[in-house]
């Protein structure tokens, strides 16, 4: 799940871009390719992302019975350093609907003060403490739930994480989870806890189009994945490959280098010369020693033969990924910091850059609005806010109105509308983003969107199937529900 | 590795008060001490108690038993789940499950044992510190037995039921095992066995010299530690209903070590009192205020204060008190118990 946080960073990155009053859409660009990012996306109208602002509600407070929040956060670990993301996230959303406020606007982790639905307070009972580690996050959640009797529980963070707590949640029925930020397909595909909600995506959803981009726009008709041999790489390739066989290609070669490999040179040897472009789901620290290994074993790299995950984004391998891979698509985590939309600048700079000051340890909130975690976080709670304007706050009955509520609501959100299906996950509008040199550096910029993406991808992941890994899924061409549907997108910057 | 020999339990008085209250745990502390708290402890005590014997009798300190622990909890997570979740999810019964994943902790108890016993002191360290790395980076990659997320929806023998439903029965056969496995230690140090052991952990060229094999007997001795720490891990298994790599990472490691050193490495009893304070830290430093997310500071500050006021931990710190009031009473007497014993003497229980 260390994708997760490299798809924070990326989206970091991707806000950043949008600082400038400089607006152009992807198409203008194209010309310059590859110095510029150029565009092989339709050229449809960008309606990805023309939700309504939201304006915050006045401050609430109540003297009915409190609803106990608790919130399951990664304070340690390898996504420790977002914990204050996740939370700014969670109290933004309270904050802009519920009528809360910010205790410490330039520290998200200290919660909120007011806050009701309904006449009911919204209290927050702690903030759980993981590590990216299913284990952890079972004895907090505990905590929250057993010990400080919360009634309903934001997160987690990542994907191993969320497996654990949706399997906690389904001995559970009488309280509610929404999720964090985590990514992993079976937390919901599989393990369907009808009292656990996603309002986000899961790692194969955020690389969708990719493979349709690869055949029908980079004209690849043979490829090779490469990936950790992990969960969330699994997952995230497994997007890739659904998408690339259903448009009709065919990956004929898995390589699965182990997690946290430091020497690539035996894996860059397999990776085989006949074939028309490469997926590389390989991340954090093993990108750049990967891709030094490439081209010792293989030459120069060409962009336009590369497709990253998230994790090319990566800020801080940046600087040390350059010119070389210029031109490389690289799929999202379903956010778009640079979308051109009054509703995903708004989300930017009035709700997160509203609320606070600052986000620790980064800084300036705004470029971190569309981090994954600050994100993740946010849609989660809004959705459970909505769940509870819903049921006027009314959480007895062992909560199963507001989970009979919680599974309707549609949220408007900034980069695009999301429904929750028939398991409680979020089908929502992904982007791809390609890497690009800006004024001789390294730059991401947001290309396309594709709406509507589900889990299933069409059928071919369901209960029964196997979990996405080293074999799984097989290479099938077959129709998506989203292909041919991409829609350029106008950004800014 | 020299460790310090066992020494004087605690009284008869005070441990009677104490198992009652541990009896009565679920009349007075509520569910979730009970089903979190008090579980954890009483199983995080059995696996520190298997740390503890192969310390104090054999004179081997075992980074390896949270590694058996685990291993225990991985074999009833592949026998008994059936369903959407990693592993061999082979559908066994839970109670058929526990004599092969303890018949497999225990044979790989003696592999370890076998590879290690030739080794001391800090070579032994290292060594089981490596089979401990090589678990869980083992569970990790073989994907078709766990991998990194781990096997998740584990099932609990029915005479159990639902742990979140009924804490207090899981609860009482986690007592009634920590009781059962206190005896069966004091009982095996009183053997041939258990002085044999003794022996080899004070001077192993003169048992050898005596004709004993001593590679033979730490062998031994440390499968019979891997029987009790697979115990733990069954219980672990059932208590959390999901076991991944984590669970035995260094991290776990580590925190089986703080347990026995806070709890004193020379006594049974430090085990459960070391995983009772271990415990507590862990569960309640979040909620104080300035220490919130730095509490694995405050647990290292804890640890440090123990260690420097007692090198036997909290248990010497006890028997040091005994001492005290002992002396106290009796002015002028030597102390009989406590930690201070003499070096050459044998003390066959503790």
């Amino acid at each position: 799940m260390r994708a997760v946080v490299l798809a924070g960073m990326l989206s970091v990155v991707v806000a950043g871009c949008g600082g400038s009053k400089d607006k152009s859409t992807s198409d203008t660009t194209a010309a310059a390719a590859p110095a510029a990012a150029d565009t092989t996306a339709a050229a449809a109208p960008a309606a990805t992302g023309g939700q309504p602002i939201q304006k915050a509600v006045a401050p609430r407070t109540g003297t009915g019975t409190p609803i106990k929040v608790g919130v399951l956060s990664d304070c340690q670990g390898a996504f420790g350093t977002f914990d204050n993301q996740d939370l700014a996230g969670v109290v933004a959303a309270f904050s802009q609907f519920a009528g809360a406020k910010p205790k410490n606007p330039n520290k998200p982790r200290d919660g909120w003060t007011g806050g009701a639905i309904g006449n009911h307070p919204l209290k927050l009972v702690g903030v759980g403490c993981s590590n990216d580690q299913a284990d952890t996050a079972i004895k907090e959640t505990r905590r929250l739930m057993e010990q400080l009797n919360a009634d309903v529980m934001i997160g987690p963070l990542s994907g191993d994480e969320s497996i654990a707590v949706a399997n906690y949640a389904k001995q559970h029925p009488d309280k509610t989870f929404v999720d964090g930020a985590a990514g992993a397909q079976d937390t919901t595909l599989k393990v369907q806890a009808p009292n656990f909600f996603r309002f986000n995506g899961d790692g194969a959803q955020w690389n969708a189009g990719l493979g349709d981009l690869a055949v029908n726009k980079l004209h690849w008709k043979t490829a090779a994945v490469i990936s950790d041999d992990y969960s969330f790489g699994w997952t995230s390739t497994a997007g890739f490959i659904a998408d690339f066989c259903a448009a009709g290609g065919q990956v004929t070669k898995r390589i699965f280098p182990p997690l946290n490999t430091t020497d690539y040179s035996s894996f860059a040897q397999q990776i085989p010369d006949n074939v028309d472009g490469y997926f590389v789901a390989v991340g954090g620290a093993g990108l750049i020693p990967f891709l030094k290994a490439y081209e010792q074993a293989k030459g120069p790299i060409d962009g336009k033969k590369f497709i990253g995950n998230l994790f090319w984004g990566t800020p801080g391998q940046f600087e040390q990924l350059g010119p070389r891979v210029a031109g490389a698509y690289v799929g999202g985590a379903g956010t778009a910091g640079d979308l051109d939309t009054p509703a995903a600048q708004d989300y930017a700079n009035n709700i997160i850059g509203k609320w606070f000051k600052k986000i620790p340890p980064a800084g300036d909130p705004a470029s971190q609005a569309a981090s994954t975690f600050t994100y993740g976080y946010y849609v989660n709670t809004w959705g459970l806010v909505k769940g509870l304007e819903a049921v006027k706050g009314d959480i007895s009955g062992g909560q199963k109105k507001l989970q009979e509520a919680l599974a309707k609501v549609t949220l408007p959100a900034p980069y695009g509308e999301i429904t929750l299906d028939q398991n409680r996950q979020a089908v929502l509008d992904v982007f791809y983003q390609q890497l690009y040199m800006k004024d001789g550096k390294l730059a991401v910029k947001t290309i396309a969107s594709i709406p509507k993406v589900d889990q299933t991808f069409g059928g071919l992941f369901n209960a029964s199937t196997p979990a996405p890994g080293r074999n799984f899924p097989k290479c099938e061409k077959k129709a998506l529900p989203w292909q041919g549907k991409e829609q350029a997108v106008k950004v800014v910057g | 590795m020299s460790a310090r020999r066992p020494t004087a339990s605690l009284d008869r008085g005070t441990a009677a008060v104490l198992v009652a209250i541990a009896i009565l745990a679920p009349l007075i502390f509520n569910t979730y001490w009970i089903g979190t708290l008090l579980t954890q402890m009483l199983f995080l005590g059995i696996v520190a108690a298997s740390l503890i014997f192969l310390s104090a009798y054999g004179g081997m300190v075992s980074l390896a038993q949270v590694a058996l622990y685990g291993i225990a909890g991985f074999a009833i997570g592949n026998l008994t789940t059936n369903g959407n979740t990693k592993g061999l999810n082979l559908g066994w019964t839970p109670l058929a499950a526990i004599p092969v994943a303890l018949a497999i902790t225990i044979g790989l108890g003696l592999l370890f044992g076998a590879l290690s016993s030739r080794s001391v002191g800090i070579y032994f360290l290292m060594i089981t510190l490596t089979f401990s790395v090589i678990a869980n980076l083992f569970f990790g990659q073989v994907t078709s037995l766990s991998g990194f997320g781990g096997i998740s929806g584990i099932p609990a023998p029915g005479f159990i039921g639902n742990v979140d439903h009924h804490p207090d029965r899981l609860y009482y056969l986690a007592l009634v095992l920590a009781l059962l496995v206190y005896a069966l230690l004091r009982y095996i140090a009183r053997t041939p066995f258990g002085l044999t052991l003794q022996g080899i952990r004070d001077d192993p060229v003169r048992m050898s010299s005596l004709g004993y094999n001593v590679t033979l007997h730490r062998t031994l001795a440390f499968g019979f530690a891997s029987f009790i720490a697979a115990i733990g891990g069954v219980l672990f298994a059932y208590w959390n209903g999901h076991i991944d790599p984590a669970t035995i990472g260094l991290g776990a490691t580590i925190d089986v070590l703080v347990v026995a050193v806070i709890g004193g490495l020379s006594r049974l009893e430090g085990a459960w009192l070391g995983a009772l304070v271990f415990v507590l830290i862990n569960n309640y430093a979040q909620r104080i205020g300035f220490v919130s997310d730095r509490f694995h500071t405050l647990i290292g500050v804890v640890f440090l204060v123990i260690v420097l006021l007692s090198p036997d931990g909290l248990m010497g710190l006890w028997g040091r008190l005994g001492d005290l009031r002992r002396r106290g009473e009796r002015p002028g007497q030597a102390p009989t118990g406590g930690s201070e014993r003499g070096s050459g003497e044998l003390e066959p229980t503790v």
